[in-house]
């Protein structure tokens, strides 16, 4: 027996080789890109620090934020009810949860704007009591929300699924209401989903450009910034200001793996 | 205590059906059933867990269908033990207390004696997942009566365990039911635990009542053939009652005719029921015996059982046996010997079909 080889088995040497063109192509573009970029550091600085640039990126991620945020009040809830009910019509309320995945961006740009604007079905009250959606911060939002919906709800769902329906029938004989149940045992042992669910909805949220500039060109998200600086300046200023947001991105996404990196480990063993 | 009333409950592919009984207070009730029977779906409809689609289920004699499980009073321990795997052992028995709104002072003094009493003080601040099947069993029960239940309700609790860990923990189980004054239902397939631990049993076969009566007369005298044949008795042979005089019948099954102690009329369509342990064997030649009921036969298998032997016969209906395995080396006894089995008049069952 110890004379068995240590190489894993050709069948996973093969996989790992064909897999591994499409991690060749994401370093492959990444490296590229850098190259070019950092050849020109002064130019590299200058954009990062551009007041512009700045408030661009800072709008795209506090909006995405703001859409997770809203997405744990409202889309917590309907995860936990199609995880732990039957009913009749389920399957027609996965179909509406999943429809903005399927829909092309431009699509669900329309539809949020036909809903949202001045004189939207929710658009115009809302703009009579102040808030208004067009060119606007809470349109930006809206659209984030709508297209990172069924990331959030999706994976939350699975993790609420995880979660055995053992616990929490003990939970509820031993006194614990349903609501109390849910917090105590559902939520904790679902910590883990729910982050990915936020990162999966947020970094959606983030990349989201089709479904923004129709309701809310302005103020610039990354993406219409990228694209307006693409028309206006050329390729070299726009990738540079590309660049600086994989940066930023690459930063977010280490800091909360970090952060969250014992964060409910419980759960990976019941 | 415990009372269903014409209970019929579908839930998946469990259902029970029509579903009547009693369980009085301070039973140590059993509900035996093959696997996939329903007894899982009729203990959480007792817990509260599920609703019947129709009959009603009385707690202390009040209507409770409807009620949710946080009002019943009643713990149950699953057979995985289902701890909370982000609480530490202590916390796990308090959430009860915590849920119910008991203060803190009594809470910590509560499960100090729990701890105490089930000793599992070491592992106050270890995480369920870290515990071997048995400490996980006693945080179960400990969490289960730290709530005060006036029912406790046990799912296949020993299925889980080694064989040591569950002679330890039946003999606690029987210290539990005589100190506190509880009435407990244990769901299982195990008879051997029910044997040991039970003062009543119902029998569950596909979702519907098959028997329910005192732990004796279930396995002494099964009212059906399949109660019978579940509580392990091998030897279930069908046929009529031909004659009857002075309590004593013979019953023509087709392949034989059985001597029977019994007060059922001629005519009777019945089945003998004894247990293979009951039939004794000797050489075809041997001289009469007093058992009234003597079969000839041929030896078709042999499967060993601890010092047992099981021991098939083809007497022109097939017939078990258990007997010593020295019994089988002594009378030289291999597949394809002549045999004569006898069996007792008096220790023949008779139940009606």
């Amino acid at each position: 027996m110890r004379t068995t080889s240590r190489l894993p088995d050709p069948c996973i040497i093969s996989f790992s080789l064909i897999g591994g063109l499409i991690i060749g192509l994401t370093v492959l573009a990444l490296l590229n890109v850098a190259a070019t970029q950092l050849s020109d550091i002064p130019f590299l600085i200058a954009t990062a620090t551009d007041s512009g640039v700045i408030n661009a990126i800072a709008v795209t991620m506090g909006a995405g934020l703001n859409a997770v945020f809203i997405l744990m009040i409202v889309g917590t809830p309907l995860a936990y009810v199609l995880a732990r009910t039957d009913f009749r019509g389920k399957g027609v309320v996965e179909g509406l949860v999943d429809i903005p995945i399927m829909l092309p961006h431009t699509v669900a740009g329309i539809l949020v704007y036909l809903l949202f604007m001045r004189r939207g079905l929710l658009g115009a009250p809302l703009y009579e009591m102040g808030i208004s959606f067009e060119d606007a911060y809470p349109g930006i939002v809206v659209a984030m929300l709508f297209v990172s919906a069924p990331y959030y709800v999706n994976s939350v769902r699975e993790g609420f699924e995880k979660v055995p329906v053992h616990l929490e029938n003990v939970a509820r004989t031993l006194g614990a209401t349903r609501f109390q149940t849910f917090t105590r045992v559902v939520l904790p042992l679902s910590v883990r989903h729910i982050f990915n669910g936020s990162i999966l909805a947020w970094g959606r949220a983030i990349g989201e450009f089709a479904a923004i500039i129709m309701i809310a060109y302005y103020p610039f998200v990354i993406s219409t910034l990228i694209y307006y600086t693409f028309t206006t300046s050329g390729i070299k200023a726009s990738s540079t200001v590309a660049f600086v947001m994989i940066l930023a991105c690459f930063a977010a996404f280490i800091i909360l793996r970090l952060l969250t990196r014992y964060t409910g480990r419980y759960d990976d063993r019941v | 205590m415990i009372e269903f009333d014409h209970v019929s409950l579908r839930l998946g592919n469990f259902s029970l059906r029509d579903v009547s009984f009693k369980i009085r207070q301070g039973d140590f009730y059993f509900i035996l059933g093959p696997s996939g029977a329903g007894k899982t779906v009729l203990l959480e409809g007792i817990a509260g867990l599920h609703s019947p689609q129709s009959g009603r289920i009385l707690l202390r004699g009040e209507n409770v269908v409807g009620i949710p499980p946080e009002y019943r009073r009643v713990s149950l321990v699953y057979q995985d033990y289902s701890l909370f795997p982000h609480m530490t052992v202590a916390k796990n028995i308090a959430f009860g207390l915590k849920m119910q709104g008991v203060d803190r002072h009594t809470i910590e003094q509560k499960v100090e004696d729990l701890l105490a009493a089930f000793n599992i003080g070491t592992l106050r601040d270890r995480h369920p997942l870290t515990l071997s099947g048995g400490e996980q069993q006693r945080v179960a029960i400990a969490r289960a009566l730290a709530v005060d239940p006036d029912i406790l309700l046990l799912d296949e609790p020993f299925s889980a365990l080694d064989p040591l860990t569950k002679e330890k923990f039946i003999e606690d189980l029987r210290e539990i039911h005589r100190t506190r004054d509880l009435t407990i239902v244990q769901v299982t397939h195990a008879r051997d635990e029910a044997m040991r631990l039970a003062t009543r049993v119902a029998v569950i076969i596909e979702g519907k009542l098959a028997a329910e009566n005192d732990v004796e007369r279930i396995f002494n005298a099964p009212e059906t053939c399949e109660v019978a044949r579940f509580v392990g008795i091998e030897n279930v042979l069908e046929g009529r009652i031909v004659s009857s005089s002075d309590h004593v019948v013979r019953v023509e099954t087709g392949a034989a005719t059985i001597i029977a102690v019994s007060d059922l009329p001629e005519g009777e369509e019945v089945a003998a029921c004894f247990r293979a342990e009951d039939v004794t064997l000797a050489p075809p030649s041997s001289a009469r015996s007093s058992a009234r009921n003597a079969f000839e036969g041929i030896i078709t298998r042999f499967t060993p059982m601890g010092p047992l032997m099981r021991v098939s016969i083809d007497c022109g209906f097939p017939l078990v046996a258990t007997v010593l395995r020295d019994t089988v080396k002594e009378m030289g006894l291999t597949p394809g010997s002549s045999v004569r089995a006898s069996v007792k008049a008096s220790i023949v069952h008779l139940t009606v079909r």
